[in-house]
């Protein structure tokens, strides 16, 4: 998700600002210390204009 | 399900100003409390702390942690690190009931107030599970 934000040239707090969550959320799940809700990453994913699975991976998903 | 826009919370509880106005109204409760069991100068030792609580929850906005305890700050994160800590707080709670019940009961105390909070505690969860289970 760092990957897709950078190359929109966006900050961590205008993501944020733009889903209505803390920047802290937004570096949390940059991070992998937070996995979204159903919800949030759907918006996440609206907001790159790309699908789930392109935003975000499994860990250990077959 | 909506998958509509993420928003965080809104309402008084969200507000900058409630948890500031909670905690100096909390002082001022307790202030009347101790007045009422005859230790004033306690009670404005109480209502001073809870006043300073206030201003750190006033003038604590840089803290992501001021700003989800004072409300305004909270998304869907800070809901979960809330209900985690809600119950790690809870157990620890629990766990001083329970020691303290057994000390007084090894001193050849009945246990009270301490069996009895213990035993209400039980029953909260047993019907908060239930309740949950049932709406889910």
């Amino acid at each position: 998700m760092r990957e897709l934000r950078r190359m929109q040239n966006i900050s961590q707090g205008q993501l944020a600002a733009a889903l209505e969550v803390s920047r802290q959320t937004i570096n949390s799940i940059e991070t992998e210390r937070y996995t979204p809700s159903l919800p949030l990453a759907l918006a996440l994913a609206q907001f790159f204009e790309k699908s789930v699975e392109e935003v975000f991976h499994v860990n250990g998903s077959r | 399900m909506s998958t509509g826009p993420v928003s965080r919370r809104r309402g008084v509880s969200c507000s900058r100003w409630f948890m500031p106005a909670f905690s100096v109204a909390l002082g001022v409760i307790m202030l009347a409390a101790m007045w009422i069991g005859g230790h004033p100068a306690s009670g404005f030792g109480a209502l001073g702390v809870m006043s300073a609580v206030g201003v750190v929850f006033l003038f604590g906005g840089r803290s992501e942690t001021i700003r989800g305890l004072r409300g305004d700050g909270r998304d869907e994160r800070f809901a979960m690190i809330d209900l985690k800590a809600t119950a790690a707080a809870g157990v620890v709670v629990i766990l001083a009931v329970i020691i303290a019940f057994l000390i007084e009961v090894a001193k050849g105390h009945s246990g009270n107030p301490y069996s009895w909070l213990g035993a209400i505690a039980g029953l909260a969860y047993t019907i908060a599970i239930g309740a949950l289970r049932w709406r889910s």
